[in-house]
């Protein structure tokens, strides 16, 4: 086991590595000047001073070798633009906030999608089980920048109840923290609760299929027993790996929602980043999500030999 | 105005107007005796004065001017209820920056958005500040003078002024900045105070500025502490002690408010500062910025109350008319600073001009141009503004805007070739071998992603008017502005704003060299970019020479001309500049400065 988890974490930075290098070459031939852009208010006399400031002067492989020399430091540089904060900084501050969003939405997928698998499998081709379809397609087919704009005229124009816009830190209060998250949460979380529904039904179904269940209902166990302690655990397996891949994609992707939420998450410093063709920015939040990519992986494969003991890794 | 009350207006105008401009143009002192020129005030007679030496006064300001002596800037339409006349002090008010994602910076040496800069007003001060009644006041300077020639201003400081950390304020401070200011490697803005040759402290609150021209513009733009930008005051303590990086996020000034927060991307929070120089200033006691980059975000914030007032970019044109309809809102519209237009590529087929300097019957003779004047007439200007704007914004057939006052021609939307005439733009093109659009290439509408309804409209009229297909290329800003200055398009739309003098218009868009003009094409097969007239040229380099506000005028006025006869671009509007704010919020006139938002003044009511 050890001797895998090593095994694995090696690859992993391999891939990291992988990753960021692609990233900062493939961003450099993507068209796009931050110079032009940034100077299109000023003076150009002023661009071969910037470009020379950020070493952007220098061919395309020493930059590459400056960065990688930083990188191993743990300095990722700084932001191209305003006043060039540093990108650990702004990574470090949409942080809390995508986090906060990421867990909030994925309570929210689960809370929904879970029962709603369960009695979807439990109860085949019923009412039910058409009822929870549809309402999953909808879930599904409904873009979640619409579900949000239609979450904010519900609840924050007409009732008035939750923020339209905004982040509150939890360190300015629990409330005033999830105040602000409940609209955005359930905006990402219908999407994602739309497809663990689905993968939780028909994995519950092949499960309550299979012979031991059988046995067990034989053996006198109770319907509640059965459901939760044989075939839920059982059924679990390929969801969690779903999961996985939905908190890694919630890491990241939330950026239509945090723009309509008014949310600067990961998503957003990473597309305004590449909007701008601020280099530094976008090799730093990739390294970031793609670092958050390959860890979710392996936990998940941890997971696994946690959730069926039958699972070994050698 | 038929009333004789109105008339009786109308004529104190005129003669205050033709007072204005009514002094030897040779003066160094613009007719002005040392005293007038003095702060602490100035009058209105002075600032008119000064305005017309620089070119900027128009008619309509002055008659805002005599109506009210604090009335609101000419233009200006408000819909809602009039607010509650409260004078309550106190109070938190939430401001949603439009059309943004963050916040970069507030250090003024690197500011280079107006969003940037409305906030930054609020914090930071300079040695003067205009206010939309014409009277320029003393900020940080509490009064001056100026030399027999016109070249040595010599300005009393403020006493007993203090930094938001504490420090005291003194002219080290005016020195550090200049000296900030003028290096290319800390600032963006050195060309600013290009003619400011020196600054020295005379004593502690006294600041000596040399220059090397008589310069009219000095007092309302040079030193003005937001739209200057150069000689905003900043602190050489906190700079040292914070870093830029910090400085840039939460800068130090002797502004009304001082910066508690600012997260990046999550907002900026201001609060009053106690010890401001004016006690009766600020009222709020904290104002917080959100950033909003989406519309209907935007609108649903200030529908539902969690915000408050709108500034940054101008929301969206389709919200307008939504807020308009909204008695919990205000809107107030004024003449904004700016143009927009279609740039097309006279290296291409079939819109091909190689030498835009042969005389305006010779190149009408010629193909390529016949196809971009068709272009151009064929554009129906109120139709785009209609429907592309929900009609907000003006006709536009030059760079030179209407809010640059003295300089604009209203006549110009007559005389243009540019003015819409759809018969002749047909023939115009049957005449290039193109009748009713037949054989005529698809074109490609370069743009950006909000540019994506104007685009749209344009296609759809082009379609129409011409039978002309055009289809859109949309893509991010920094692709568009490389693709831009390699001169790889059919057509760019593009623009500009912030622009409050001649120069603005014509050195940086319409010279064969100036910095939009394809400067990364390749001149061997492309001797010039969009556009390139030598007359254009000479002129746009001889009216900045002038100290002759009228020789200015007419240089400029006639360049501007050429510019849109010959087709430089399609010229298609100027925009406007829009503030919403709730009903709640008392935003006085004194304060609706275009482009700035100014809080100092404003309250609000629970």
């Amino acid at each position: 086991m050890t001797r895998y988890l090593i095994r694995r974490i090696l690859a992993s930075i391999l891939v990291i590595i992988g990753v960021a290098t692609l990233v900062f070459f493939l961003l450099r031939a993507v068209p796009g000047d931050p110079f032009a852009a940034m100077l299109a208010e000023v003076d150009p006399s002023v661009a071969d001073e910037l470009r020379r400031k950020f070493g952007m002067d220098q061919p395309v492989y020493v930059q590459y070798v400056l960065w990688m020399a930083r990188l191993v430091q743990g300095d990722l540089g700084n932001s191209l633009y305003g006043s060039n904060v540093s990108v650990s900084r702004i990574i470090a501050e949409a942080i809390p906030r995508t986090l906060s969003l990421t867990f909030l939405s994925a309570l929210v997928a689960l809370a929904i999608a879970l029962p709603a698998g369960i009695l979807s499998a439990l109860r085949k081709n019923t009412v039910v089980d058409h009822g929870f379809t549809f309402f999953a397609f909808l879930g599904l087919s409904m873009p979640d920048f619409w579900v949000g704009i239609l979450l904010i005229i519900v609840f924050a124009v007409n009732l008035q109840w939750l923020p339209a816009i905004g982040y509150k830190p939890m360190s300015d209060g629990i409330w005033l923290w999830l105040r602000h998250l409940i609209l955005p949460a359930i905006a990402t979380g219908t999407a994602f609760s739309a497809i663990i529904a689905r993968m939780t039904r028909s994995t519950m179904l092949e499960v309550l299929n299979a012979d031991y269940i059988k046995v067990a209902h034989a053996k006198g166990l109770g319907q509640r027993q059965v459901v939760f302690r044989h075939a839920l655990r059982n059924a679990l397996i390929p969801v969690v790996t779903v999961m996985g891949i939905a908190f890694a994609l919630l890491m990241s992707g939330t950026v239509i929602v945090e723009n309509v939420f008014a949310i600067k998450g990961l998503g957003r410093v990473l597309i305004q980043g590449i909007l701008n063709r601020d280099y530094p920015v976008v090799q730093g939040a990739i390294l970031l999500v793609s670092t958050i990519f390959v860890l979710t992986n392996l936990l998940v494969d941890l997971l696994y030999t946690v959730i069926d003991p039958r699972i070994r890794y050698e | 105005m038929t009333d004789p009350a109105n008339r009786d207006l109308m004529h104190q105008a005129q003669e205050e107007y033709r007072r204005a401009h009514d002094f030897d143009r040779r003066d160094p002192l613009f007719g002005l005796s040392k005293n007038d020129l003095s702060g602490p005030r100035l009058s209105r007679r002075t600032v008119m004065r000064l305005m017309a030496a620089a070119g900027t006064l128009t008619l309509a300001q002055v008659v805002a001017a005599c109506a009210a002596p604090a009335a609101a800037p000419s233009g200006s339409t408000q819909s809602g209820e009039a607010a509650a006349p409260t004078t309550a002090t106190g109070g938190e008010l939430v401001a949603g920056w439009a059309g943004v994602a963050e916040i970069q910076t507030l250090d003024p040496a690197q500011i280079n958005q107006v969003l940037q800069f409305q906030i930054a007003s609020n914090v930071l001060s300079g040695l003067t500040h205009i206010d939309p009644s014409l009277t320029g006041q003393g900020d940080l300077a509490v009064d001056w003078n100026v030399s027999d020639d016109g070249l040595e201003w010599t300005f009393n400081l403020r006493e007993g002024v203090t930094w938001h950390d504490g420090a005291p304020f003194s002219a080290d401070d005016v020195v550090f900045t200049y000296n900030r200011s003028k290096d290319p490697a800390q600032s963006i803005h050195s060309a600013v105070i290009a003619n400011i040759l020196d600054c020295q402290k005379v004593d502690d609150l006294t600041v000596k500025l040399v220059l090397e021209a008589p310069q009219a513009s000095l007092l309302t733009k040079t030193l003005e502490r937001s739209s200057g930008r150069a000689m905003t005051i900043v602190s050489q303590k906190a700079i040292e002690e914070l870093g830029l990086e910090q400085y840039g996020l939460t800068p130090v000034g002797t502004g009304p408010f001082r910066v508690t927060e600012h997260q990046l991307g999550q907002g900026v929070v201001i609060e009053r500062f106690e010890n401001y120089y004016d006690p009766e200033r600020p009222k709020l006691d904290k104002v917080t910025f959100i950033p909003i980059p989406e519309p209907e975000p935007l609108a649903a914030a200030i529908e539902a109350g969690d915000i408050q007032l709108i500034g940054g970019n101008a929301p969206a044109a389709e919200l307008i008319d939504r807020f308009l309809a909204n008695p919990e809102l205000v809107v107030s519209e004024v003449t904004g600073p700016g143009f927009q237009a279609i740039f097309i590529n006279p290296w291409r087929e079939p819109m091909m001009v190689t030498d835009f300097n042969k005389p305006l019957d010779e190149l009408k003779a010629e193909n390529g141009f016949k196809v971009r004047l068709a272009l151009a007439k064929a554009f129906d200007r109120d139709t785009f503004i209609e429907r592309a704007l929900f009609g907000r914004g003006r006709p536009g057939f030059g760079t030179v805007n209407p809010a640059m006052g003295f300089f604009f021609d209203t006549t110009i939307n007559e005389k243009s070739e540019q003015r819409f005439e759809l018969e002749v733009a047909q023939q115009l093109l049957a005449d290039a071998g193109f009748p009713g659009g037949e054989g005529f290439p698809t074109l490609k509408l370069l743009t950006t992603p909000p540019g994506r309804r104007a685009g749209e409209v344009i296609a759809n009229m082009y379609q129409e008017n011409l039978g002309i297909t055009v289809e859109l290329d949309i893509k991010d800003f920094t692709v568009l502005i490389e693709d831009g200055n390699s001169m790889n398009y059919d057509l760019m739309a593009l623009g500009s704003g912030g622009d409050y003098d001649p120069d603005d218009a014509l050195v940086d868009w319409m010279q064969t060299s100036s910095k939009f003009n394809g400067p990364n094409r390749d001149t061997d097969t492309m001797p010039f970019g969009f556009f390139s007239d030598a007359e254009v040229d000479a002129l746009t380099d001889e009216q900045r020479t002038l100290a002759d506000p009228e020789e200015r005028r007419a240089l400029v006025q006639q360049a501007n001309q050429i510019t849109s006869d010959k087709v430089a671009a399609i010229f298609t509007h100027h925009p406007t500049d829009i503030l919403v704010y709730r009903t709640e919020v008392t935003f006085p006139d004194e304060s609706r400065i275009p482009g700035l938002v100014d809080l100092d003044r404003t309250t609000i009511s629970s």
